[in-house]
């Protein structure tokens, strides 16, 4: 009785996103502009909020109270059917229902029906960090432009050192390797600089990285390029 | 005879003060926000440690940042030295089902009136500190640029050695030292005391107990998501709950902590509100050694 048909919940998500948006908690607002399409048609697992404590057989909303900073879909008036569902549900409930709910109504925001999932509580964690860290990378990305950096680019770089007095310096060399993560994303560049062989790590979304063009393009077939450490006669070139 | 008289008066005026005492009015707590002095403390807060990264600063430093998630923290009870003798109260984080509660534990949220809560943690505060039961308690109780301490279940290692376990240095690699390489060498003295003092330093399980980080910084506040950027490290894995309280040695100036805690006024959207950072201050650290 869980299972209910998708076409029914499809159905319901325009009312649930309409809803949504009068959620004046904006962690729900938040996870539901980014995924709400993707929930609505994903659960079919509809299990009904039994740890809320305000809701009552007789009073069809269920009111969730400031539990709208939990970051999972809110099902707004889509909860409303289920009550009906679930004929279980405890009288018990009925006489702090009629209490606490005009202490709730004071309270919480207009959102009529409201129903939280739950994940395991580091998934969630997981789930924030990705999202700040497209968000730091986007904020970085807007201000200014970084081309593609893939290894065998040949690039020159403006860097602003601030343990140097802020000294602008310019740096060119042939990218090795190039690492994934996030705002921490990083590449390392190989140079002959005085005739010595130098590799150098550069955060490819740091604010000292003042400018970055690429000059040429390399075929290489290989993602770190390593094996130039042993070929310095390569490197002479550039 | 006197004696005996003097004891029943001693008695009588104990029995009136109960009487008095039992027909005051109950302590009526409001939550307004108050003035802090010196010696009041205010309540901490209960967060869930997101993951750490690293942040640039306005001057291009580099900052290690944890992320905390104060995940609908609601005080639950609240504790008075008439009832229950301190002054405390106890704060909720985090939602819990019915179903997944002990009766007992949904019977003390019914009592109080409060939604169910994943974690209960008591901070003990003083008596001008107190919040009345429903309070919600948000990001904004911490003000960026102040310093807080931060204790956690910290990451269990299992079974470890004296080495990784208390530091231990250890034997050469080389030059003779036989089969023990890693061990904790010698436990004692000889015939006295004849034994190994209790609390020796020995291997075992690592771990998984409760520590406190002191003296963090807070270095930016997001009241529309309720998260909390601190710098460095925090005890614990993701996802675990941490307690937050503000900094006993550093402590914060009194004038711009809310006190009791930050009470939103109607008007404002917590949607629209923007992070908060901390005062870096306007001389760059780079350019002073000059």
């Amino acid at each position: 009785m869980w299972r209910r048909v998708p076409s029914q919940l499809r159905a319901l998500t325009p009312k649930c996103n309409v809803s949504s948006s009068e959620i004046s908690r904006p962690c729900v607002a938040l996870y539901l502009r980014n995924f709400s399409s993707q929930f609505g048609n994903a659960s079919t697992k509809k299990e009904v909020e039994l740890g809320n404590l305000f809701e009552t057989r007789l009073n069809v909303s269920v009111n969730r109270h400031a539990s709208l900073t939990s970051p999972y879909k809110v099902y707004g008036s889509c909860l409303s059917q289920d009550t009906t569902m679930v004929p279980s549900f405890p009288r018990r409930f009925i006489t702090t229902g009629a209490i606490s709910q005009v202490s709730e109504d004071a309270s919480a925001s207009s959102l009529t029906t409201p129903r939280i999932k739950f994940k395991r509580l580091d998934k969630t964690a997981a789930h924030i960090m990705q999202i700040l860290d497209k968000e730091a990378v986007q904020e970085v990305r807007a201000q200014s432009e970084i081309p593609d950096i893939k290894p065998g680019y040949i690039i020159q770089l403006k860097v602003e050192v601030p343990e140097n007095k802020r000294r602008v310096s310019t740096v060119k060399g042939i990218v090795i390797a190039r690492r994934n993560a996030g705002l921490n994303t990083t590449f390392r560049l190989r140079r002959l600089v005085a005739g010595v062989g130098v590799e150098n790590l550069f955060h490819l979304y740091s604010p000292n990285l003042k400018e970055i063009k690429v000059l040429d393009k390399k075929k290489v077939r290989r993602a770190k390029l390593y094996y130039l450490r042993d070929k310095m006669n390569a490197l002479k070139k550039h | 005879m006197a004696a005996l008289s003097r004891s029943l008066i001693s008695h009588l005026r104990i029995f009136s003060q109960c009487r008095s005492m039992s027909s005051q009015v109950e302590r009526i707590i409001e939550g307004k926000p108050g003035i802090m002095t010196p010696n009041s403390k205010r309540t901490g807060a209960i967060a869930i440690k997101c993951g750490m990264t690293a942040l640039w600063d306005k001057w291009g430093e580099r900052i290690p940042i944890s992320i905390l998630w104060l995940d609908d923290n609601i005080v639950s009870q609240v504790k008075t030295p008439e009832k229950e003798g301190i002054t405390a109260l106890q704060v909720g984080c985090a939602h819990k089902k019915e179903k997944h509660l002990t009766k007992p534990e949904v019977g003390h949220f019914r009592a109080q009136g409060v939604p169910m809560k994943r974690k209960l943690k008591e901070f003990p505060v003083t008596e001008d500190a107190l919040l009345p039961v429903g309070t919600s308690i948000s990001v904004r109780h911490f003000v960026p640029g102040q310093y807080v301490d931060v204790a956690g279940i910290t990451r269990g290692k299992g079974f470890q050695g004296g080495m990784k376990r208390w530091g231990f240095s250890g034997m050469p690699a080389s030059h003779g030292a036989s089969l023990s390489h890693r061990s904790i060498g010698s436990t004692g003295q000889r015939d006295a005391p004849g034994k190994v003092f209790k609390g020796k330093k020995m291997p075992g399980r690592m771990g998984g107990v409760q520590r406190t980080v002191k003296n963090v910084w807070v270095y930016k506040i997001d009241p529309a998501r309720n998260l909390m950027w601190v710098k460095g490290q925090v005890p614990g894995a993701e996802g675990n709950f941490v307690f937050i309280k503000d900094s006993v040695y550093k402590k914060p100036d009194i004038s711009t902590l809310p006190f009791p805690t930050y009470f939103a006024q109607e008007d404002e959207d917590v949607a629209d509100l923007e992070p908060l950072m901390a005062d870096l201050g306007d001389t760059d650290p780079f350019m002073a050694a000059d």
